[in-house]
């Protein structure tokens, strides 16, 4: 390995041993303190910035592409191979860095933000993992290590949603993005094998695998459903409200700046191929201009911070698949580095947004003029009052999605009970009495 | 060198054996010690037998470390209100009739070692169950088997699975009758139910030990694919259609279940039935993919279950997965194992089950492009049923009237992190495991692809 290969497998790494390394001492009996951890963390995530600030100087002195590492197979079976390759091209830098610069941020703010939390630890575990998520899936070199990068940074997120577990709508809206989350996976999974059954590959460090246009197509599609269930585009976008659960740190590096846009790093890594499908690409112009309009409406309608703020994000995310679609990849990124800056400071600044009010309410002499009023004035009064009450239940689309699957799924699940108790007398739990009693607490909320 | 192995084998099986005699006349508190140190020889010497076993003909040695490793484990694990010398005495029996159910290189061995494993669950004291499912389908599948090597014994074949490699002994009556009993122990739809039926009601731990033995996969990876390659390839599409309907149906079943013995029992059975439609898939990777799946199975499954009861220990046995139990504030670490065994169980990399998912999706996709969707589709179901177990059990409200930590022990703590350690250990280096796998399963695949070769699994 020369300087900057090894400066790529640290800064991939690093996140993912310190979390090994904390978990398992934790479960060995070990629990660190608060100071500990988070120094532990803002040093890793200092270094990993240095360490791409040189492969980024490196790269331009060299007039290179790309880094790439390749440590061989994970595993092969017969002609199929699992490549374990690490890449850092002039598109994985940029979220390579936005994830190490950010994760740092949101470390240093959290040790303030979350002192005596009893989850402190589970918090900066978890910060860890996703990171080292995150850094696996943008520097993977091919869709095969992506798949697992995308996955932790899928259970990661939906940990962070129920991190106050003593109150059940954390945990219950944590279960539900989970359940969105799984479903549109198996999209990238299902691709992944597409690749690997007509291009004998999924790597993409030396390219994208070759593909005809309508196997182009499929996959685009497929990628397409993944990518949309990340970034919670129409008609996924009912899971983003119920992530806002989780405490502000991991709202802002989630949903306003990282994983919210994994979905469309995804797009971007697989443009050409989605370029070649007509289809592909009027879908994912549809997708991206109905979820900016859906993002714009229902953020205006949205009674508290975080949730109109994470619409805000859905708006921005659904212009980036536009930009996706139109081949502008280029503007794609520069937006999506800005918006995940700005979005961030957003959010960690949104649990003191009454006070910035009222800073800027002093500062303007008492008047702060009213904004944002110009789109619903283009619209008759009556059609206003129909978009807020279509606003208000965020476009109905977790209605729809419940009426169309949830309902039917859980119908025919109860009748497949049904079926397999029939002929039986209703079943008795196990013969214990509970040993202790099952009533809750009265109090027990946690934090918000 | 062969009669080193044949003695080793003769230890790892015979061992336990004659533990669960002694342990009937010895002080109950020396049972767990006693159990531990004849799973503790067992492990020892299937360990000597797989170092001994040539690559490609070592997925009996490689069965049997685990199954010992597994019934170890178990008698670390199991509470001290489960320990007696019943329990112990009957999870040692299944432990050596198991191993030499792996070991039999003929059919009669193979039959005695099938119904020895059920033998203890006939015994009302130790297997209180409340229906007749369970019993009924164990022994209608030891009749089934019973009659199929009946029949081939009275065709005039041999009994040695050598010699009938490629026969066809008996023809399709026979092959009916073996796939009916693979059907019914293993628990394929429509013989799914006894399953959650057993795990319900009675003894959890030894139950799940016999459940892990995975004879349904053993009999089609023994006997049907060596003895039946060309009939095994047409039956082969039927029974991966049925294993797929099963992870599917089992799956969606799982989602609305709210007891948590029934529910993990779903949610196992899915994941089992993968293994079976893995091993039909006909390609290397879904082969490879289903035994290593096997493994990641076996391990999780007996984690979980485990956890679960050391829960109903605590807690009561009256858990419920129908609202929030705030269990985790009392039991932190029990929280985290049982997150990892279960989502180890659906795939979560890092672990093993990541891999073996991967290579099980392609090779099923392969082999059935429109049906083999089911699996990642159930697979994803099983996700959310497990992390709702997960969050109904542990996450929500702390209990009152239960102020103590009710955490793991530490011979618990050490054992489930030892769990944890293989799924994940095995998860991030696992190409020794897969290629070992890949070993055997090139094997099997090449009996139900060639019409000369059939090297067979069981060659010793």
């Amino acid at each position: 390995l020369d300087v900057s290969q090894a400066t790529l497998v640290f800064v991939v790494l690093a996140p993912g041993v310190l979390f090994a390394v904390f978990g398992m001492l934790w479960l060995m009996g070990w629990a660190p303190s608060e100071r500990v951890i988070s120094t532990a963390t803002g040093l890793t995530f200092l270094m990993s910035v240095f360490g791409l600030v040189g492969m980024v100087v490196g790269l331009v002195w060299t007039s290179d592409d790309s880094v790439t590492v390749e440590f061989g197979n994970w595993f092969a079976v017969h002609d199929y191979r699992f490549p374990l390759v690490l890449m850092a091209d002039w598109l994985s830098l940029p979220f390579l860095a936005m994830t190490v610069v950010l994760s740092g941020l949101i470390g240093r703010f959290s040790a303030t933000y979350l002192h005596r939390e009893r989850g402190f630890l589970r918090f900066f575990l978890l910060l860890q993992l996703f990171a080292f998520g995150s850094l696996l899936a943008f520097a993977a070199g091919s869709f095969d290590l992506l798949v697992g990068g995308w996955e932790m940074v899928s259970i990661t997120s939906v940990l962070l949603i129920a991190f106050f577990l003593q109150r059940a709508a954390p945990v219950e809206n944590g279960l539900r993005v989970f359940a969105v989350y799984r479903a549109c996976d198996i999209g990238l999974l299902v691709a992944v094998f597409a690749m690997h059954h007509w291009a004998a590959t999924a790597s993409f460090h030396a390219g994208l695998p070759e593909l005809s246009a309508r196997q182009s197509m499929i996959v685009g599609l497929l990628l397409l459903a993944a990518a949309a269930g990340k970034a919670a585009q129409v008609p996924f976008s009912g899971w983003l409200p119920r992530a806002m659960e989780g405490p502000t740190p991991s709202s802002a590096i989630f949903y306003g700046a990282i994983s919210i846009h994994a979905g469309a790093y995804l797009l971007l890594r697989v443009q050409p191929m989605i370029a070649r499908s007509g289809l592909a690409t009027a879908l994912v112009l549809a997708a991206g201009a109905i979820t900016a309009i859906h993002g714009t409406i229902v953020g205006r309608a949205s009674s508290d911070a975080k949730t109109s703020l994470a619409y805000s994000s859905l708006t921005q995310v659904g212009v980036v698949f536009i930009e996706i679609g139109l081949g502008w990849t280029s503007i794609a990124i520069a937006h999506i580095l800005g918006h995940a800056m700005v979005r961030t400071l957003q959010f960690l600044r949104a649990p003191s947004m009454l006070h910035d009010y009222h800073a800027m309410h002093s500062a303007s002499g008492g008047e702060v003029p009213p904004t944002g009023q110009h789109l619903e004035d283009l619209f008759p009064r009556s059609m206003q009052l129909w978009l807020y009450r279509w606003a208000l239940d965020r476009g109905h689309l977790d209605a729809i999605l419940e009426r169309a699957l949830v309902h039917p799924l859980m119908r025919l699940s109860r009748i497949f009970v049904k079926l397999d108790r029939a002929g039986l007398r209703t079943p008795v739990s196990p013969s214990g009495q509970y040993a202790v009693s099952m009533k809750t607490t009265a109090g027990g909320k946690g934090d918000s | 060198m062969r009669q080193t192995g044949f003695a080793l084998r003769l230890v790892a099986i015979c061992f336990p054996w004659l533990a669960a005699v002694l342990i009937a006349v010895i002080p109950r508190q020396l049972v767990r010690g006693a159990g531990f140190a004849a799973a503790l020889v067992s492990v020892a010497a299937s360990a000597l037998l797989l170092i001994g076993a040539p690559a490609r003909e070592s997925l009996d040695e490689a069965l049997m470390v685990l199954f010992s490793s597994l019934a170890l484990g178990a008698t670390l694990v199991i509470p001290k209100r489960d320990c007696t010398r019943a329990a112990i005495g009957g999870m040692l029996f299944v432990l050596g009739s198991t191993l030499l159910g792996y070991s039999a290189g003929n059919l009669l061995v193979l039959l005695a070692a099938w119904v020895l494993t059920t033998v203890p669950f006939f015994a009302a004291r130790w297997f209180a169950v409340r229906t007749w499912r369970p019993r009924a389908a164990l022994l209608l599948s030891s009749a089934a088997l019973a009659s199929a090597i009946f029949l081939i014994a009275v065709s005039g074949h041999s009994m040695s699975l050598d010699r009938l490699k490629a026969q066809s002994p008996g023809g399709l009556h026979v092959l009916a009758l073996l796939t009916f009993a693979v059907i019914l122990r293993k628990g394929i739809c429509p013989a799914h139910a006894w399953v959650a039926d057993a795990v319900e009601g009675g003894p959890v731990i030894p139950t799940v030990l016999l459940l892990n033995g995975h004879f349904g996969a053993l009999l089609v990876a023994k006997v049907i694919v060596p003895l039946f390659p060309h009939a095994a390839r047409d039956l082969f599409s039927a029974l991966s259609y049925l294993a797929l309907f099963t992870a599917l149906y089992v799956a969606i079943r799982g989602l609305t279940e709210s007891s948590p013995r029934p529910l993990l029992a779903c949610i196992a059975l899915s994941q089992s039935a993968c293994i079976l439609a893995g091993l039909e898939s006909r390609t290397a990777e879904g082969i490879t993919g289903a035994l290593v799946h096997l493994i990641v199975v076996t391990v999780s499954t007996m984690g979980l279950f485990g956890i679960l009861r050391l829960l109903e220990v605590r807690f009561g046995e009256n858990l419920t997965t129908a609202r929030h139990l705030g269990l985790g504030e009392h039991a932190p670490r029990l929280a985290v194992f049982f997150v990892v065994f279960g989502l180890a169980l659906v795939g979560l990399p890092g672990t093993l089950s990541f891999c073996s998912q991967d290579l099980l999706i392609h090779g099923t996709l392969a082999s059935h492009p429109l049906t083999g969707l089911l699996l990642p589709i159930a697979t994803a179901m099983n996700a959310v049923s497990v992390f709702r177990m997960f969050t109904r059990l542990f996450l929500g409200k702390r209990r009152t009237g239960f102020t103590l930590m009710a955490d793991a022990l530490p011979r618990e703590q050490w054992t489930l992190a030892a769990g944890v350690l293989f799924v994940v250990l095995g998860g991030l280096f696992p190409s020794s495991i897969v290629a070992l796998q890949s070993a055997q399963a090139e094997t099997v695949e090449q009996a139900t692809h060639r019409e000369n070769i059939y090297p067979g699994i069981n060659a010793r």
